[in-house]
């Protein structure tokens, strides 16, 4: 809503407040003003011209030189090169030395040669708005050689507010003059609307009849007759330019005109075209057709509301007219409509046809039922000044049940208590009397307020004391340093557990991303070509390659990987934390909270360690180091077997779609899967051209961090020293670590408390096919000191165990 | 002998043994004076045959003598076996680079997350979470949205059939709390949201929010501004200051908007804040009655206030962030400013 500040001055004195004050004033009490325009300027330098040669430019087509007289001083040439100059035409001319709105300032120049003294300027260059299409064609009367500014005025303040969705009384000069008249304590003036009516009765030639009552409470139809259609004054077309309207004629501007001045929308129809000379307010038929003044045929449907006359639609209710039914330069008999519709029929028609207005932008707020015979009135008054209209006596007033009076009672103890501050009743009821709100009744505890009709917004107490908090001052409520409170039942620690994760997720030093939740199908065959049933599809996804929410967190971890290779980053360590979603069989969705983890490179590696390129196990044994390590910190319950410590979680191999074959496993936390781990096929790899090795695992992060909050129970720690006995053996590639582990287990005597695998060989020393793999045992008893006997008998007997049971060879 | 003789011996064996340039030459003196035929037996021994007055002193002194040379031979015997070792050994490189793995670090959004936790709880909040497929009854309708509100459309929110959609903030966790308890309510509630916007440079089609919800019997506009200062200076720091502007939300009645001072050029303008001195941060009310009514709290039994703010713009003012994209784009070079 553009706000002139000369026009609402007509309405609550503004005199001694700066535009930059009652921005703020407004802004501050709910009515945000986005911003302060000034348009035109003081015009210094500038005058009157009258143009009265036009000669060719000797050496540019589209410049001309112009000769214009100025009164009293002698005629300029000045070079020119607007389209619209033409002999006779009364331009604004900036002299030698003038500074302009966009801080030129004229200097004598020649132009492609010729000598220019002075320019002839568009409206961008004096500030008065932002066109440059041609020349400001001033008044035919203008005298050359005016000073601009007795023909301009002087600059004008333009505030910009932004009204809530709440305060369609807000959209209107009138409106808003109250919620100054409130804050400055200065009365409001409204203009006059008396105006004699010497036609004949209004009612005696037209008539109204409302078909759907809901949709349309009132319809008040006024008759004006002997009008001539023509400019409207200077003054009004300025009003309406500020306002960001265009001037159209006398007729339709004061209906606008009425608009932005009271809030409610108008319509004048030519009683020509009103067949019957009658209107009837009623939903369109299916496969009735209207073509609207904007030139475009409307298709309408059963649930619009039409204004029609007695055969067939003349305007879209509340919203625009017909084409047909509009003032044309011959009207001389207008009907003019003054109506209220129903807020959300006017929305959904709006939505439907996809087409807004001015109209239907305050009916679909809410119109002031009361205010449509004012308004109808105000604009008789103003088309018989100006249009030179007769006003038919009365008017049809179509209004089948007037609203019942709305009343609120506010308890000044009430105000008091949510505000959190005091208040005495009286500057309450001082604020309601500001606003307009009719007191009903008011005792020493309370006071009842009679709503106007304008204020669609106040039903309940709260909103009482909403008024009193901002017209009073938000600033003026105090803002105590806070209290804390705790509520002793309220516990957050699942979602505190999840935090935790990702805190030491960062401390391991993995760095954390966030992708979208959506993502498409063509990312995701990649990772899961028969995964399409699961996906949950957004039917009006925002775009193409946003239409799924992501089943796992895996396909876009590898794609923020690669866009990161592709930014020479070979190495990274990443996780996110986020949402998954899935659309189960029964065609209900889940949401879970996931962790995923994913390891390019060398990100493993020391810094000195940069030497050969990583291997996949070595890729994957980072990525269980971690996950070892995060589930240590998470204080995921400790894994034993006998005497010994086992690492958590344990990954059984299994097959993954997106898993080099045989690189994958399966996550197990306390015996229940809980996630995936595996190294990236090397076919996914390359769509990002990653060409080094990607391990990626993903986890439930409820799963996962379901033990933060365990108390680790202590245990003595050994009394007695402890044994080492190394243990080296070549044995066939297909051997693995478990398998090694597992012969070492069978052979366990309660004292063996540790296995460490320490170095893993391969070469001519061991032979083609086969490889070393030497670990270091520790043997400890809870009741004595072992002695070397003992600690070599345990030893040997685990060596001949894993001798036999992997075919191993023992190296000593 | 006296006992001042034997402050002298003192001294001259203290200087003796610093002085001594070899292990050998260090062995000859602890021999000269501790050793059995040494010079401190000797005094010990003598002790019994002095001026019984002077005694007591003298085998003080005797014993300092000891103690303080034996200290004096092992610092300087260290000495010597230290320069020894250098002797021995390649120099050593102390300007090697650091050798440990890299540090990790936290995403933005989640740093300003884990800071408001920190903050609220401070103050008693609990963290509650709800889900983001959530229901037009959580979302809409328990919230005092009309039912033809804009913000329902397709347009602007993601449906996923005609009773799910992706929340569009984080208010209806609100709702689900108080659902499921009765006052009072003391929670923030951080969470991704979802709105059909065109993605640009301040606008993503996913987001985050933190809510907070503070309901009780005497709950008043007074601690919710309190409250919100109190978090603008633990957040962006202490010097902040918070304005209040009338606004309208359906859920909260009074509404408003709050701004913080920016925290970069201190109310002076700049390019953060557009040259205002403030910030625009988002809104905050106190909880409509007939929300109260739709969770089943006697709306005349209590009050409240609850507020919303957009995570990914407090972490853009924070850090001097100026695209949210960068926030999703991951690209660790950005990332890692932020360990
Ligand atoms: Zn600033």
């Amino acid at each position: 809503m553009r706000i002139p500040l000369s026009w609402l001055n007509d309405y609550v004195s503004l005199e001694g407040v700066s535009p930059r004050e009652l921005a703020d004033r407004l802004t501050f009490s709910g009515l945000e003003i986005e911003g302060i325009e000034t348009i035109g300027s003081d015009y210094k330098g500038c005058v009157a011209a009258e143009v009265t040669a036009i000669r060719p430019h000797p050496n540019a087509d589209k410049l001309r030189l112009v000769t214009v007289a100025r009164g009293a001083e002698a005629p300029l040439e000045v070079v020119c090169g607007a389209p619209n100059v033409e002999l006779g035409m009364k331009v604004a001319l900036a002299t030698i030395g003038a500074v302009l709105a966009n801080g030129l300032v004229i200097k004598p120049a020649k132009i492609r040669g010729v000598p220019s003294s002075g320019m002839l300027c568009a409206e961008d260059e004096l500030g008065l708005s932002a066109d440059h299409g041609g020349l400001l064609r001033l008044p035919a009367e203008a005298v050359p050689g005016t000073p601009l500014s007795k023909i301009l005025g002087p600059p004008e303040a333009v505030l910009v507010a932004e009204v809530t969705p709440n305060r369609p009384d807000c959209l209107s000069l009138i409106g808003i003059a109250r919620e100054v008249g409130a804050l400055l304590g200065r009365p409001v003036k409204r203009p006059s609307v008396e105006a004699p009516e010497t036609g004949a009765p209004a009612a005696a030639r037209i008539a109204v009849a409302i078909e759907d009552p809901e949709l349309c409470p009132r319809y008040t139809a006024r008759l004006l007759t002997g009008l001539a259609v023509g400019p409207s004054p200077e003054w009004m077309k300025k009003r309406l330019q500020l306002a960001g309207l265009r001037a159209i004629s006398n007729v339709v501007d004061i209906t606008n005109y009425v608009m932005l001045e009271c809030g409610h929308p108008l319509h004048a129809f030519d009683l020509r075209r009103v067949r019957g000379e009658r209107i009837v307010v009623r939903r369109a038929r299916d496969g009735e057709v209207m073509k609207t003044l904007d030139g475009v045929e409307r298709k309408l449907g059963a649930r619009m509301l039409m204004i029609c006359d007695a055969e067939r639609p003349v305007a879209l209710a509340g919203i625009m007219g017909g084409e047909e039914s509009g003032i044309a330069d011959d009207t001389a008999e207008v009907l003019l409509e003054s109506a209220c519709f129903q807020p959300a029929g006017i929305r959904w028609t709006s939505k439907a046809l996809g087409l807004t207005s001015e109209s239907a932008y305050r009916f679909e707020r809410g119109a002031d039922v009361l205010g449509a015979d004012w308004a109808g009135r105000r604009a008789a008054a103003l088309m018989a000044a100006h249009a030179g209209a007769t006003i038919a006596r009365g008017s049809v007033d179509a209004f089948p049940t007037p609203p019942r009076k709305k009343r609120v009672t506010l308890r000044f103890s009430r105000a008091r208590d949510l505000l959190g501050m005091p208040l005495e009743p009286a500057v309450m009821t001082a604020i309601f009397r500001s606003l307009e709100l009719g007191l009903a009744a008011a005792d020493a505890e309370s006071v009842t307020v009679e709503v106007p009709t304008f204020r669609v917004d106040l039903a309940q107490e709260v909103d009482l004391i909403e008024e009193v908090a901002r017209i009073h001052g938000l600033d003026r409520i105090p803002a105590p340093a806070p209290t804390a409170r705790l509520v002793p039942d309220a516990t957050d620690r699942p979602v505190r557990a999840r935090l935790e994760i990702s805190r030491q997720l960062a401390g391991l030093g993995l760095c954390e991303i966030m992708n979208y939740t959506f993502t498409s199908d063509k990312l995701l065959n990649l990772f899961d070509p028969g995964g399409a049933a699961g996906r949950v599809k957004l039917p009006n996804p925002i775009s193409a390659d946003q239409t799924i929410l992501r089943p796992s967190l895996i396909p876009q971890l590898v794609e923020t990987l690669g866009r990161n290779r592709s930014r020479q980053r070979a190495e990274a360590a990443l996780f996110e934390a986020g949402r998954v979603f899935t659309l189960k069989a029964d065609g209900s969705f889940a949401e879970t909270d996931m962790v995923a983890l994913g390891l390019m490179g060398k990100a493993g590696r020391g810094v000195m360690d940069r030497g050969q390129a990583p291997g996949e196990e070595e890729s994957f044994a980072w990525l269980k180091g971690l996950l070892e390590s995060v589930c240590a910190t998470l204080r995921v319950p400790v894994r034993r077997a006998g005497g010994m410590r086992l690492a958590n979680p344990v990954f059984e191999s299994a097959e993954l779609p997106w898993a080099e074959p045989g690189m994958g496993a399966r996550v197990l936390l306390n015996g229940t899967v809980c996630g995936v781990a595996g190294v990236l096929r090397s076919s996914i790899a390359r769509e990002w051209r990653i060409t080094e090795p990607v391990a990626v695992a993903e986890l439930d992060a409820a799963m996962l961090g379901g033990h933060v909050f365990d108390v680790p129970a202590s245990r003595p720690i050994p009394a007695y020293p402890s044994v080492e006995r190394d243990v080296a053996l070549i044995v066939a590639e297909s051997v693995r670590y478990e398998d090694i582990l597992q012969a070492i287990l069978k052979q366990a005597p309660g004292e063996l408390r540790q296995v460490r695998l320490f170095d893993v060989y391969r070469g001519e020393h061991v032979g083609p096919g086969r490889k070393s793999m030497a670990c270091t045992l520790t043997y400890q008893s809870h009741e004595k000191t072992l002695t070397d006997e003992e600690a070599n008998g345990y030893h040997n007997s685990i060596k001949a165990g894993i001798a036999s049971d992997l075919q191993a060879e023992i190296r000593e | 002998m006296k006992a001042n003789d034997i402050q002298e011996l003192k001294r001259q064996a203290l200087d003796e043994a610093a002085a001594a340039p070899t292990a050998d030459a260090l062995e000859a003196v602890r021999v000269k004076y501790l050793g059995r035929k040494g010079l401190l037996p000797d005094i010990m021994t003598g002790l019994k045959d002095m001026d019984p007055a002077e005694r007591p002193l003298a085998g003080r002194y005797a014993n300092e003598l000891k103690q303080e040379l034996g200290d004096t031979l092992a610092v300087r015997r260290e000495a010597i076996e230290a320069a020894g070792r250098a002797a021995h050994r390649a120099p050593f490189d102390g300007t090697l680079p650091g050798n440990w793995r890299a540090c990790g670090s936290r995403h933005p959004v989640s740093q300003v997350i884990e800071e408001a936790v920190r903050i609220f709880h401070g103050l008693g909040f609990t963290v509650a979470d709800g889900p983001d497929l959530e229901t037009e009854w959580h979302n809409f309708d328990a919230l005092n949205t009309p039912a033809d509100h804009p913000s329902r459309d397709v347009q602007d929110t993601f449906w996923l059939n005609d009773k799910t959609l992706l929340r569009t903030q984080t208010s209806p966790v609100q709702i689900r709390v108080m659902e499921g308890r009765r006052p009072p309510v003391r929670i923030i509630a951080p969470g991704r949201c979802y709105r059909r916007d065109t993605t640009d440079a301040t606008h993503s089609a996913n987001f985050h929010q933190i809510e907070g919800l503070y309901v009780d019997r005497q709950v008043s506009m007074a601690d919710l501004k309190g409250d919100i200062t109190h978090f603008a200076r633990e957040m962006m720091g202490a010097d902040v200051k918070v304005r209040f502007r009338p606004h309208f939300f359906p859920f909260t009645e009074p509404s408003v908007e709050y701004d913080f001072s920016c925290h970069m050029c201190k109310g002076a303008g700049c390019r953060v804040c557009k040259q205002s001195g403030w910030i625009e941060i988002s809104g905050a009310g106190m909880v409509n009655p007939r929300v109260f009514a739709n969770v089943g709290y006697e709306p005349e039994a209590f009050t409240g206030y609850a507020f919303g703010m957009g995570v990914e713009r407090i972490a853009m003012i924070k850090f001097g962030i100026e695209d949210i994209r960068l926030l999703y784009e991951n690209d660790v070079r950005f990332l890692e400013q932020f360990s």
